[in-house]
């Protein structure tokens, strides 16, 4: 059956809502809420829509997020879990590493690394055709 | 035998622009983000589900691209005059993005504020919308068909 535009608008409104509240406290009553549509309902059609559940679509959107915070410095593992909406680390490490394969720290540590490779031999992360075309690194012409 | 893309090149006006609609609006994952010594940023995007393909989002304006001795295959002025009206336009990039859904992406991204050209559309090959980076290209957005 074809989902009339109200409907998309409802789910897709509730999606955003997600990308935007994920650190909070959310659970489904709440999300569906913004769909104006009861939980049942709401369910169904985005998981329909989205081909995961709900629940599925903020555990990821939390995990995505703090990829970007483990990327950081200054901030602690610990610090990192609760700012994406984990109350526990240790459910927080243990579904990270459940959905990447590598713990929160290990991810951490490969991600510093190249963000400091990143910096300190920047040309290690590009073809060198576009620097032989463009001289993007300031390199002279002979290089 | 060519296998497949590793890196392809969408040319921006304002990378800035850039990283806050592919990366904030899409969902597209940040590879590589490196300034050279001379200023330029090397910025390269993944499709959320395409982490082997590099999508470059290149500042074709930045002046380290300029045609000089040091780089005598730079872009002369004619060049980045040309660069420059066809990404103000925004007639660039004509590539397509595959959804599984292109009326909720469609509702999504707009209600995030991607611009598109028109309502999403039934087409022979499936539902398909086209849509503006705000950054001088422009894209389809298909759900194709299911065989």
């Amino acid at each position: 059956m074809q989902l009339t535009t109200d409907i998309y608008q409802r789910i897709a409104a509730a999606k955003v809502f997600i990308d935007q509240n994920y650190h909070e406290s959310i659970d489904l009553d709440r999300i569906s809420r913004q769909a104006l549509l009861s939980r049942f309902h709401f369910h169904r059609l985005f998981t329909r829509i989205y081909k995961k559940t709900p629940h599925q679509y903020v555990t990821q959107t939390r995990v995505e997020a703090a990829k970007l915070l483990l990327a950081k410095e200054g901030i602690s593992i610990t610090e990192v879990c609760s700012m994406i909406g984990f109350e526990s680390l240790g459910s927080f490490s243990s579904l990270f590493s459940k959905q990447n394969g590598y713990s929160p720290q290990y991810y951490r540590n490969i991600a510093w690394l190249k963000k400091k490779l990143a910096k300190e031999q920047p040309r290690r992360f590009i073809p060198h055709c576009f620097i032989e075309q463009y001289k993007i690194d300031g390199s002279p012409a002979d290089v | 035998m060519i296998t497949r893309f590793s890196h392809t090149t969408l040319y921006v006006l304002d990378q800035e622009k850039a990283y806050d609609f592919y990366v904030n609006k899409l969902g597209f994952k940040v590879n590589t983000d490196a300034t050279m010594g001379n200023g330029y940023r090397w910025l390269t995007v993944n499709p959320p589900e395409q982490p082997d393909l590099e999508v470059v989002l290149m500042a074709v304006l930045h002046e380290s691209m300029v045609k000089s001795d040091a780089c005598p295959d730079g872009l002369d002025q004619e060049s980045r005059d040309a660069f420059k009206v066809l990404l103000e336009k925004g007639i660039l990039g004509a590539g397509v993005m595959y959804t599984n859904d292109c009326r909720a992406t469609y509702e999504e991204l707009k209600a995030k504020g991607v611009q598109f050209k028109g309502e999403p559309r039934e087409q022979f090959y499936g539902i398909e919308a086209v849509m503006f980076d705000g950054c001088g290209n422009w894209f389809s957005v298909t759900q194709p068909k299911e065989m």
